[in-house]
């Protein structure tokens, strides 16, 4: 069934939900049990649950956020392409994008630092900020150029995504039943 | 040394010579200071958190941390061997609030309010027939403050005092405020430039930095802030302190635990780099059983920082003492100066979670300025936190608390000190509250002698899991040289004394 703009269908808008949650759930998931033992040690076991349960709604909410932002950004896609194309290049967009953003983080996740001579070099361009923002730009654009042509102009490339998201859907929705779980250890905690 | 009775001989002996030398003049002033004037007198306690005694020039320490402070002890009791009931928050302000130790009021772990059965056994209780008020920097002590809020006629909420921060976590989720504050900020501030949020915690970022850019000239290190995102300005918290005691109906008791210079340290430019180079002499210490991996020259600079940090509560006590001073208020309040628990920056060990017991974690100060008082008094005898409550109710005239475990100090005591009266600091960090101990630290301080007892340490300490040691912290104190296996004797009849303490406090479901 479409909605009265007719732009979203309710099984499109549900794909793009499960795309947005999936990113940010993975790496929530990743950092929780990262950080399970140190609290577990803090406190117990079950405060370890407790951070668990509200990293997980957390992420649930921002999910939401993720989500609304996202399909108000689809409206400046044409309709001259169909739903499942719009959904697919928004749903590849996020995912790009969430790459990016594990990528900063996991640059002090696995301790990562740049060799001494980058570091020089970087020193030595005079403006190094604004040089790392250039690189990054320049990284960055091609990762969501390509996808964004390959999507809207060839089908395998389409069909590609669509078979991504039909994957995660199951594990994002393993997921959600995880918050849930979490909403209602929270709620006992709070009682 | 035939140890046990020559020792007690000259330590009774000691006791009393000072005494006789100090009684006149210090019963005079006792009884002066312990009437009423005309009605009630008000009571204001401010509490530095973490605050340790060791880094106070005003008891000793080699860099001038504290001159406004040193300033206004010429009005004040100054006690110089006051200990925490614990060494972190919530052991130490739980006793410092009900009087009473840890084992009694339960509260050991970072989520634990006091029991229920010490609900109505608090500081506020005790005041009932004054005006009520308090606000705590610190969310642990927020906590308590809920618990005791029946007894408060104005509870400040803790967000009102803060530039940013999380209040809305602290009010949605009252009842599991640490776990809460834990998750949200692992999810929105970048620690370490990890989150677990990939989108927010950026926006988030940038909303809160937006909001302190105007005071980041001030802080070199950065704003002060109370766990990641909640930040504070100190000037702020005592410019508001001195407009709310104005306006407080008398007589009231005021309880104020302000957060520096508790980690992270975050001095103001005026001191940024006063101590760099200064020279100070710092012997490296053996490594603790206890101390995670900490490189020396780390816990120089946190040394550093933490004692510049220092200069800038003292500048802001200083201002509230003028205050206090120019408003008349001085000359009918109590005004008490102290800690919750101290810090530590040797042995490996940087900060003060730790099941260590060493001096800078567990001596505190402790000031009493009485009202229109005009000369300083050093009190040299042990004391402890649990003895501010019964003092505060002795020196105002009011009832006395039949729960508390702490004695009238003196100078206020009527009667002369117990040259062997035992002083305790415990905590049992992983414990639950209404079960039996098995994991706990004990502190024990008589006359010269402090013994410290692990027990239940297994993963540190092997099968046993026990260790004891025992210091004479008049002769070393910086407690280098252990003499729990030349002391025997000693030992032996301490440790009695503390696992006697021990099986009539640690019952179950207490």
């Amino acid at each position: 069934m479409k909605n009265k703009f007719n732009y979203y269908s309710r099984l499109g808008l549900w794909s793009l939900f499960l795309t947005c949650a999936f990113p940010l759930h993975f790496w929530a998931i990743i950092l929780i049990f990262n950080d399970s033992t140190w609290i577990a040690k803090r406190s117990n076991a079950w405060d370890s649950v407790g951070v668990a349960s509200y990293g997980l709604v957390f992420a649930f909410i921002e999910s939401l956020l993720l989500f609304f932002a996202v399909a108000l950004l689809g409206f400046l896609v044409s309709t001259k392409w169909k739903e499942d194309r719009r959904i697919a290049l928004m749903s590849t967009l996020v995912a790009v994008t969430a790459l990016w953003a594990m990528t900063a983080q996991l640059y002090f996740f696995l301790n990562v630092t740049f060799p001494e001579s980058w570091l020089l070099f970087f020193a030595l361009v005079g403006h190094p900020l604004r040089f790392l923002y250039e690189t990054a730009f320049i990284l960055v654009l091609p990762t969501v150029a390509i996808p964004t042509w390959l999507i809207l102009k060839f089908e395998k490339p389409l069909n590609f995504a669509a078979t991504g998201i039909e994957k995660i859907t199951l594990l994002t929705s393993l997921y959600l039943f995880f918050d849930f779980i979490g909403l209602i250890i929270l709620v006992a905690r709070n009682l | 040394m035939t140890n046990s009775f020559n020792r007690r001989d000259f330590l009774k002996l000691a006791a009393l010579t000072s005494l006789s030398l100090s009684v006149p003049p210090l019963a005079k002033s006792a009884e002066q200071l312990a009437q009423p004037q005309d009605g009630k007198q008000n009571v204001l306690v401010i509490v530095f958190d973490a605050l340790s005694a060791y880094h106070i020039s005003l008891h000793g320490y080699d860099r001038e941390t504290t001159p406004n402070l040193t300033r206004a002890a010429e009005k004040a009791v100054v006690y110089h061997n006051h200990f925490a009931a614990g060494s972190f928050t919530v052991p130490g302000t739980a006793s410092l609030l009900t009087g009473v130790l840890p084992w009694k009021h339960r509260a050991f772990r970072f989520e634990n309010g006091v029991v229920d059965s010490y609900v109505k056994k608090s500081i506020f209780h005790a005041f009932d027939s004054y005006y009520r008020i308090a606000y705590s920097h610190n969310p642990h002590v927020v906590r308590f403050l809920d618990q005791f809020s029946a007894d408060l006629t104005k509870f400040t909420p803790y967000e009102q005092l803060l530039l940013t921060g999380n209040g809305i976590i602290q009010s949605l989720f009252k009842k599991d405020d640490d776990i809460a504050n834990i998750a949200w900020s692992r999810t929105m501030v970048k620690d370490k430039g990890l989150s677990y949020s990939l989108f927010l915690s950026s926006l988030y970022k940038q909303y809160n930095e937006n909001k302190i850019k105007a005071y980041k000239p001030f802080f070199p290190i950065g704003v002060p802030t109370i766990k990641g995102d909640d930040h504070f300005l100190l000037e702020d918290a005592i410019d508001w302190l001195n407009d709310e005691i104005l306006k407080t109906p008398q007589p009231f008791f005021g309880y104020f635990h302000f957060m520096p210079p508790h980690d992270p340290y975050a001095p103001h430019r005026d001191f940024f780099g006063r101590f760099q180079n200064d020279g100070l002499q710092i012997a490296e210490k053996p490594n603790d059983i206890f101390a995670p991996f900490r490189p020396f020259e780390l816990m120089i600079t946190k040394r550093r920082e933490y004692d510049e940090f220092i200069l800038y509560l003292d500048r802001e006590f200083g201002r509230l003492f003028d205050h206090l001073e120019s408003s008349g208020l001085l000359e009918n309040t109590w005004v008490v100066f102290t800690s919750d628990h101290g810090e530590l920056f040797e042995r490996g060990i940087q900060g003060h979670i730790t099941p260590a017991f060493y001096q800078p974690l567990v001596r505190v100060p402790l000031l009493i300025f009485p009202p229109g008082g005009t000369t300083r008094t050093d009190i040299h005898t042990l004391t402890s936190a649990v003895d501010v409550l019964p003092t505060l109710l002795h020196i105002t005239g009011q009832k006395a608390a039949d729960w508390t475990e702490g004695v009238v100090m003196s100078p206020f005591a009527v009667s002369a000190p117990d040259p062997e009266r035992n002083v305790y600091a415990f905590q049992s960090y992983h414990s639950q509250q209404n079960v039996v101990l098995k994991q706990a630290t004990g502190m024990l301080v008589k006359g010269k002698y402090k013994l410290v007892y692990y027990s239940g340490y297994h993963d540190e300490l092997g099968a046993d899991g026990k260790l004891i040691q025992l210091f004479d912290i008049e002769s070393d104190p910086e407690e280098l040289n252990d003499l729990s296996n030349s002391e025997k004797g000693i030992v032996e009849k301490l440790l009695a004394e503390l696992k006697a303490k021990y099986s009539e406090v640690n019952e179950p479901d207490l």
